[in-house]
C-alpha cells in the first residue's frame, strides 16, 4: 500500500514559529510528494501553554515515542504498552533537563525564581501515536486531546480519542515529564485500531484543528476535503493563510495548529 | 459570549490591586492566628504577583499577558510598589517579575510524606511592604483605579475586561464607596464590563467566607457593603472555581472574607492548563 504523508504546522497568532508548542514526527521521513510503501509511524504532541518547557517536552515525547513504536509496534496495542513508552520519555527528559539547567548556568542565565515552581512541577503535553502496518491494519494510542480521524468513502469512519467537538475543553489529560506512575498513565490513556483500504485518509491533528474538524462534521460538512487539498499542495504558507481565515471567522481557536495527513489514496 | 476574549501578549489585560494602608490596618484579623491586617494584605499582594508571574512564566521570561498596578490608599493614594518600580502605575508583568524590591527566604511547613510536616525554605519575592497610617480614602482609591481602567480600555478595547481587586478592612473614611465601585464596573471592553473583586480582612471572629453568592451569612455591614460592590464571577471563572472544589452558583461574587484570594489568579484562562492526571 502506497502512502503519501505530509505535515503542516502553524503557531498561534501572536507567537513565533520558535514558540510553537506542538510537535509532530513521521517515520520514514520522506517528502510529501513522494510515496512510501512500508509501515508509517507518526506521533503528535501538544505542549500545554501554562507549563514551562512545553515545547522541548512535546518534541522529546514524539521522538522517543516514534523510536519505540518503530522498534516494537505492539506497544500501541495496549494502554500498558503505551505507558511504558511514556516512561522511557520521562527517563530521557531527566537527562535533557539536567543538560538544560547546566546550559543556562553556563550562559549566565540561571533559573529565575518564577521558573522554579514550573520546573519542579514538570512540563505537560498531550500525546497521540499512530502506526500503519504493511498488512492492512493500523493502531493508535493517545492521552489527551490530540486526535486521529479516519475517513473512508467520503465519510468519517473513526475519531479517536475524542469523538465530539464539545468534549474538547481547555483542561485535557496531559502527560507530565515527572510522572512515573505507569498505572495512572495507562488508566488515562486509550488505544484504538482497525483496518485500512486503498483510498482511506488519516488525519492527525492537535486540539484546535480537531475541534474545527469535529464541528464541521457535526454540521454535515466534509472537513477532509479542504485538508486534503492543503496537504496535497504542501505549502505551509497556504495552510497558515487558511488557518488565519478560520480563526478570523471564529471557527478555529487561536492555538498552535498541527496536521499530519496520511493519504492512501 | 462575554468574558471569553483571549488573554495574550497581543491582547493583554490589566490587573489593578488596591491596598488599604490606613491606620486600622494595624489591628489584627480575627481567627486562630491573629496577624496584623497590613501584613495579611501585603502578603496577599506579594503572593498574587508571584502567582501571576509563575502562571505566565516561560523559559524565555514572563510573558506580558497582564499589566499590573498596585495602588495603596491611606495617607495618600498612589503606587505602592517598592524598589525600582516605585511610583509606577500599570507595569508589564515581565517587568514586575524581574523587579521585586527583594527576594526573602521564608520557612514553610510541607508534608513529609509520612503524615507529618517538615520545614523547608522558599523564595518569597516582595514588591510591597506593609503600611498602616491615616484614614481610609477607599472612594478616592476606587476612582484612581477607574481612571487606570478607563485609560487602559482606550488602548485595549477588545481585551478581557480589566480586573480590580480591592484588599481592605472595609472601613472607608471618605464616604460610601458604592458609587465609585459602580464607576469601575461601568467601564467595559467589547468582551464585558470591568470586574471588581474584594478581599475583606476583618478583626471579626466569624468563619472565613470564600466566593459567597449571598450576603445573608456575612458577619457585618462592612462585609455586606464589600460583597455588594463585588462583581459576579463570569461563567468560565465560576466553572473553573467549581472544578477546584469551590461551591458556586450563578450569583457567586468575587469576594472573600478573612480567606485566601490568590486562587483567583488560577481562574483566568491563558491557554491549556497544566493539570495532573487523576
Amino acid at each position: 500500500m502506497w502512502a503519501y504523508v505530509s505535515t503542516l504546522s502553524v503557531p498561534k497568532d501572536g507567537a513565533t514559529a520558535e514558540e510553537c508548542e506542538d510537535a509532530a514526527v513521521v517515520v520514514p521521513e520522506i517528502p510529501s510528494d513522494e510515496p512510501t510503501d512500508g509501515p508509517v509511524s507518526v506521533a503528535v504532541a501538544d505542549g500545554a501553554s501554562e507549563s514551562l518547557l512545553a515545547r522541548p517536552w512535546a518534541r522529546l515525547l514524539v521522538d522517543s515515542t516514534v523510536e519505540a513504536v518503530r522498534a516494537k509496534p505492539e506497544v500501541l496495542h495496549s494502554e500498558a504498552g503505551f505507558a511504558r513508552v511514556v516512561l522511557g520519555a520521562v527517563d530521557d527528559w531527566d537527562v535533557w533537563l539536567a543538560d538544560y539547567v547546566a546550559e543556562r548556568e553556563r550562559d549566565d542565565r540561571p533559573i529565575k525564581w518564577y521558573e522554579q515552581p514550573g520546573l519542579e512541577r514538570g512540563a505537560y503535553a498531550t500525546l497521540l501515536a499512530f502506526h500503519l502496518t504493511d498488512v492492512g491494519l493500523w493502531h493508535a494510542a493517545a492521552l489527551g486531546d490530540s486526535c486521529l480521524f479516519q475517513v473512508r468513502a467520503d465519510s468519517l469512519l473513526r475519531a479517536f480519542p475524542v469523538e465530539t467537538a464539545v468534549a474538547l475543553g481547555t483542561s485535557p489529560a496531559l502527560l507530565n515529564s515527572r510522572n512515573r506512575d505507569d498505572g495512572l498513565i495507562a488508566s488515562n490513556a486509550g488505544v484504538a485500531g482497525g483496518d485500512y483500504e486503498e483510498g482511506d485518509q488519516f488525519f492527525l491533528g492537535t486540539d484546535a484543528l480537531a475541534h474545527w474538524f469535529l464541528t464541521e462534521v457535526e454540521q454535515d460538512d466534509c472537513p477532509w476535503e479542504v485538508l486534503r487539498d492543503l496537504s496535497a499542495a504542501g505549502s505551509v504558507e497556504d495552510f497558515a493563510k487558511w488557518v488565519a481565515v478560520e480563526r478570523a471567522g471564529g471557527r478555529m481557536k487561536n492555538d498552535d495548529v498541527t496536521l499530519v495527513h496520511v493519504d492512501l489514496g | 459570549m462575554a468574558y471569553s476574549a483571549e488573554i495574550s501578549r497581543v491582547n493583554p489585560t490589566c490587573f489593578v490591586f488596591l491596598v488599604d494602608q490606613s491606620a486600622s490596618m494595624n489591628d489584627p484579623i480575627g481567627g486562630d492566628t491573629p496577624q496584623r491586617k497590613a501584613d495579611v494584605v501585603a502578603d496577599a499582594i506579594n503572593r498574587l504577583l508571584t502567582e501571576l508571574s509563575v502562571k505566565c512564566a516561560k523559559e524565555e521570561g514572563v510573558r506580558d499577558y497582564f499589566h499590573v498596578a498596585v495602588i495603596g490608599y491611606g495617607a495618600s493614594v498612589g503606587s505602592a510598589y517598592a524598589g525600582v518600580l516605585a511610583g509606577r502605575d500599570l507595569v508589564p508583568l515581565s517587568e514586575v517579575a524581574d523587579n521585586p524590591a527583594r527576594v526573602e527566604e521564608r520557612v514553610k511547613k510541607v508534608p513529609d510524606g509520612a503524615g507529618g510536616l517538615v520545614e523547608t525554605t522558599t523564595r518569597f519575592p516582595v514588591w510591597m511592604d506593609p503600611v498602616a497610617n491615616a484614614g481610609t480614602p477607599m472612594g478616592r482609591a476606587l476612582q484612581y483605579a477607574e481612571s487606570l481602567v478607563s485609560k487602559w480600555l482606550v488602548d485595549h478595547p477588545g481585551c478581557f475586561p480589566p480586573i480590580v481587586l480591592n484588599l481592605t478592612d472595609g472601613e472607608a473614611t471618605d464616604g460610601d464607596p458604592d458609587a465609585a465601585a459602580a464607576g469601575i464596573r461601568a467601564h467595559a471592553s467589547a468582551d464585558g464590563a470591568a470586574l471588581l473583586f474584594n478581599l475583606h480582612v476583618s478583626a471579626g471572629t466569624a468563619d472565613p467566607v470564600t466566593f459567597p453568592d449571598t450576603e445573608t451569612n456575612l458577619p457585618d455591614a462592612y462585609a455586606k457593603t464589600l460583597f455588594g460592590m463585588s462583581s459576579v464571577l463570569p461563567t468560565d471563572m465560576r466553572s473553573y472555581a467549581a472544578t477546584q472544589g469551590f461551591s458556586v452558583s450563578d450569583a457567586t461574587r468575587g469576594f472573600v472574607y478573612n480567606a485566601d484570594i490568590a486562587s483567583i489568579v488560577q481562574f483566568l484562562d491563558i491557554g491549556t492548563r497544566a493539570t495532573d492526571l487523576r
